[in-house]
């Protein structure tokens, strides 16, 4: 995207934001203040905004390496739901070892995402259904899953809801500053974010995948594995989300409930999109709907902005994205 | 072009249409008496499927009128024009697959009730079979399960359910075997001979021939030719057809001389042997190679290392199908060797790691990658590098291998969509041909190039089998084929000739190809 069209998409969403702030019965400025004040102005807001970045860096990183290679994966909600239930069952059942304990619930997060794709992928690739359609029904399947997960076989029997039990203290992770809710979860987000980049951009494998992305067709006349990359990248995709989950329960919630994300895996297909489906800018949009989010409280309690007004502006973000590229690719 | 007969059933005259910059019909006419088979024929891009889209109310003309049995006619969509009493069958029918002859038929009424019961729309088809004599299937097949002759009658039978004063029919014959043709044809004469008017699109000579009794030749968008079938012979329309036929493939003009054919000195490598040592194994070999849903006979072909083979035809005779089978880039029933070495049928990948190389003959759908540099394209299945790929080494490799492939672009680092047609195709070259296939695959390599690139091409073919591969090549053009100075094969609905020298002459080489010689 052209730097000109990226500030018409921003100066769009902002006027739009800011129309509808009005239509709420406050004002813009005061509401933008309050929003910047609630995502950055404290240590604490900050680490709030670095904690909410995490599983939608990782979602959005998903939507990347899924898109890139041609699969158009709208199911990383549903994988991310999937990583958290295995990250909430596996949990409290590997004790108080803080290494291994952590490291065998991420990798059962991330194997649950990737096992969540392996339907999707079945049906694309031998029945030539969309993987649109099946990761989007999908997705109902794994909330489901989750409602019954955390009212049955989950269910923590020392609590009054509907939730599953904890994990152990020692294996939630800490706070990177003490007072906030940065964690550890953070920095391995980002550290995907620029392994992505690198394989993407630099590595063989990546330009294999580009290629059958671009066109399957010519890969494959050309002699590379199309159906082999794009599987490929749609399990590494599904554990991405489910890693995103397994890291929300981690750092954030030590256990799953119900519902459990609110559209995370949504927004991060946002952020790609914003992000030019490239795995740098799409952590630099994940970390501003990030920043909206945790913004949204404030808005609320200093501008009296309903919070769910945060929740549209990614939607209004992609929307005006979405008009400049088909004006540009309009005959 | 005066009516003198007594009127025609179907007259268009001056008829002009542009498609933005492409003008695809300059003035054309075409006049269809009642009672005749008219066959309309024409290289690809003369403008036949335009003319017959303006008549059957698909398409308005930029200029031009249309006169049914004598008055003119402005037609604003194909249910008018349909309504008038003009049916078109396409070349690949719009059938509804997954629903069944009975509803397929009900659909293509116009007639046909609002509410219906599966009973009436049963009888309608046992009505037009009787009525028609065609063989439509089975009411409840599912039209996605039936031959392609059957779809196509079941087409046919559509278009007849209201009786048109004039039915065109494109290409009918492309996808039937000779048996389905004849009973087809012999259909046709029927209903002419009861004065309604067929008009009949087609590529092949000796069906004009032996079924038509007029015929309209189109070229570049003008009527190049009318005539009665009994006034001119398939040599003179052969001629025009092939002349024609040069004029619009060859529309660059040449920039420069044709290099020599003493090829430059690419990275020739003899090929040792190969598999097993087992004396000469040819590079390919096909045996009894069917590509999947054709209905052209099962084919022998071998291509030894060192040789060249060139497979001509009009296109649509299966050439390029059966090609494509060897490439494994379609499906296909039978076996593949490549140097003895058993390869399965359909599979892209088993034919590359055997030793295959492929051109396809979209090089910007499936030959490129336009959105990758040309660096990317060259060495997209083994990019230099360990971890990480080594982009100066990438760049270097790219750069030498355009240069020694004469690839002109700005750079290794320029987009492959950039390029003009010419110069992606050496590019493609310089990914194929580099390591020494093989086997190459090549089909219409030369198409859309200007005269230098077209030779410059060939002899890269050439010095690739005079370094030890086997190269198949497919063409559509009788000078290229003699310009190789190597075997051809004429291919005719599926068929193989036998191996004619590349002396062969102009003409026979067309009259094999309209299947007018055996």
């Amino acid at each position: 995207m052209r730097p000109l069209q990226a500030a018409a998409v921003a100066a769009g969403t902002l006027a739009a934001a800011a129309l509808l702030v009005a239509l709420a019965g406050a004002s813009p400025l005061a509401a933008a203040r309050a929003l910047l004040d609630g995502a950055l102005a404290s240590p604490a807001a900050l680490g709030e905004t670095f904690a909410r970045s995490t599983a939608l860096v990782l979602t959005a990183l998903g939507a990347v390496v899924a898109f890139r290679s041609g699969v158009l994966n709208i199911g990383l909600e549903g994988q991310l739901l999937a990583g958290a239930a295995a990250a909430a069952a596996v949990g409290p059942a590997v004790g108080n070892l803080p290494f291994i304990g952590r490291l065998a619930v991420l990798l059962a997060a991330a194997l649950a995402g990737a096992a969540w794709v392996l339907p999707a992928a079945w049906l694309a690739e031998r029945r030539k259904v969309p993987a649109v359609l099946s990761t989007i029904l999908l997705n109902l399947v794994a909330a489901a899953g989750v409602t019954w997960l955390v009212r049955g076989p989950l269910r923590d029997p020392a609590g009054d809801y509907p939730q599953s039990r904890p994990l152990a203290d020692a294996l939630v992770l800490p706070p990177l500053v003490p007072g906030t809710r940065a964690t550890a979860a953070v920095v391995v987000a980002f550290a995907l974010a620029a392994l992505a980049a690198v394989v993407l951009g630099r590595t063989a494998l990546g330009l294999k995948l580009r290629a059958a992305g671009l066109s399957p067709r010519a890969a494959r006349a050309a002699g590379l594995d199309d159906v082999g990359l794009r599987t490929g990248a749609f399990l590494a995709s599904g554990a991405l989300a489910g890693l995103a989950g397994g890291l929300e329960v981690l750092a954030i919630t030590a256990r799953l409930y119900d519902p459990f994300s609110a559209g995370i895996g949504f927004t991060g297909i946002a952020a790609a999109l914003l992000g030019g489906m490239a795995p740098a800018g799409s952590a630099v949009a994940a970390l501003l709907f990030a920043a909206l989010g945790a913004g949204s409280s404030a808005l609320q309690r200093d501008a009296g902005v309903p919070s769910a007004l945060a929740s549209v502006v990614p939607a209004l973000a992609v929307l005006g994205l979405l008009l400049a590229r088909g004006r540009r690719e309009a005959p | 072009m005066n009516g003198r007969e007594g009127g025609f059933a179907l007259e268009l005259s001056g008829i002009s249409k542009a498609f933005g910059p492409v003008r695809a019909l300059d003035g054309a006419h075409l006049a269809l008496r009642p009672g005749e088979i008219h066959a309309l024929l024409g290289e690809n891009g003369a403008g036949k499927s335009t003319l017959v889209s303006i008549a059957a109310g698909l398409v308005p003309p930029d200029a031009g009128t249309i006169r049914l049995a004598g008055k003119p006619m402005a037609f604003r969509g194909p249910r008018q024009a349909r309504r008038a009493g003009i049916a078109l069958v396409p070349q690949h029918d719009l059938l509804v697959e997954a629903a069944t002859v009975a509803d397929n038929l009900a659909f293509l009424d116009p007639a046909a009730p609002f509410l219906e019961s599966r009973r009436a729309r049963r009888e309608r088809v046992a009505r037009v079979a009787s009525a028609l004599d065609l063989d439509v299937g089975p009411p409840d097949a599912r039209v996605g399960e039936l031959p392609v002759g059957t779809r196509q009658r079941l087409e046919v039978a559509g278009a007849l359910l209201t009786d048109p004063s004039v039915l065109i029919l494109d290409e009918p014959t492309a996808v039937l075997s000779p048996d389905e043709t004849a009973a087809l044809f012999r259909a046709l004469r029927a209903r002419a001979s009861t004065g309604k008017t067929v008009l009949l699109i087609t590529h092949r000579l000796a069906e004009v021939f032996a079924a038509a009794d007029r015929l309209t030749l189109l070229a570049r968008g003008r009527t190049l030719r009318e005539a009665a079938v009994g006034e001119t012979s398939a040599e003179e329309i052969g001629a025009l057809l092939l002349g024609s036929a040069e004029a619009t493939e060859r529309t660059g003009a040449p920039e420069r001389e044709a290099p020599p054919a003493d090829a430059p000195p690419a990275g020739g490598v003899a090929v040792d042997g190969g598999g097993g040592g087992t004396g000469p194994s040819p590079a390919l070999a096909l045996r009894a190679l069917r590509p999947r849903g054709s209905a052209a006979p099962p084919v022998d072909l071998a291509v030894a290392p060192g040789e060249l083979v060139v497979l001509l035809s009009i296109d649509g005779n299966g050439a390029d199908d059966l090609a494509g089978a060897a490439a494994g880039v379609r499906e296909a029933e039978g076996s593949i060797e490549i140097g003895g070495r058993k390869v399965r049928p359909g599979d892209p990948l088993a034919y590359r790691r055997a030793g295959g190389a492929f051109i396809p003959s979209d090089r910007r759908a499936e030959g490129l990658l336009p959105d990758l540099t040309l660096a990317e394209n060259l060495l997209l299945r083994r990019p230099p590098g360990g971890l990480l790929v080594d982009r100066a080494a990438m760049a270097a490799t790219a750069a030498d291998r355009l240069a020694r492939f004469g690839v002109r672009a700005t750079g290794p680092d320029a987009r492959a969509g950039e390029l003009s047609g010419g110069n992606q195709q050496k590019l493609l070259l310089a990914r194929e041909l580099e390591p020494l296939p093989r086997v190459l695959t090549a089909i219409h390599p030369t198409r859309g190039l200007d005269l230098a690139a077209s030779a410059d091409v060939r002899a890269r073919l050439l010095d690739a089998a005079a370094s030890g591969a086997g190269v198949l090549v497919v063409t559509a053009d009788p000078e290229e084929a003699q310009a190789f100075g190597r075997p051809i094969r004429v291919v005719y609905r599926g068929r193989l000739s036998e191996p004619l020298p590349s002396g062969t002459p102009f003409e026979a080489l067309g009259r094999r190809m309209a299947g007018l010689a055996a």
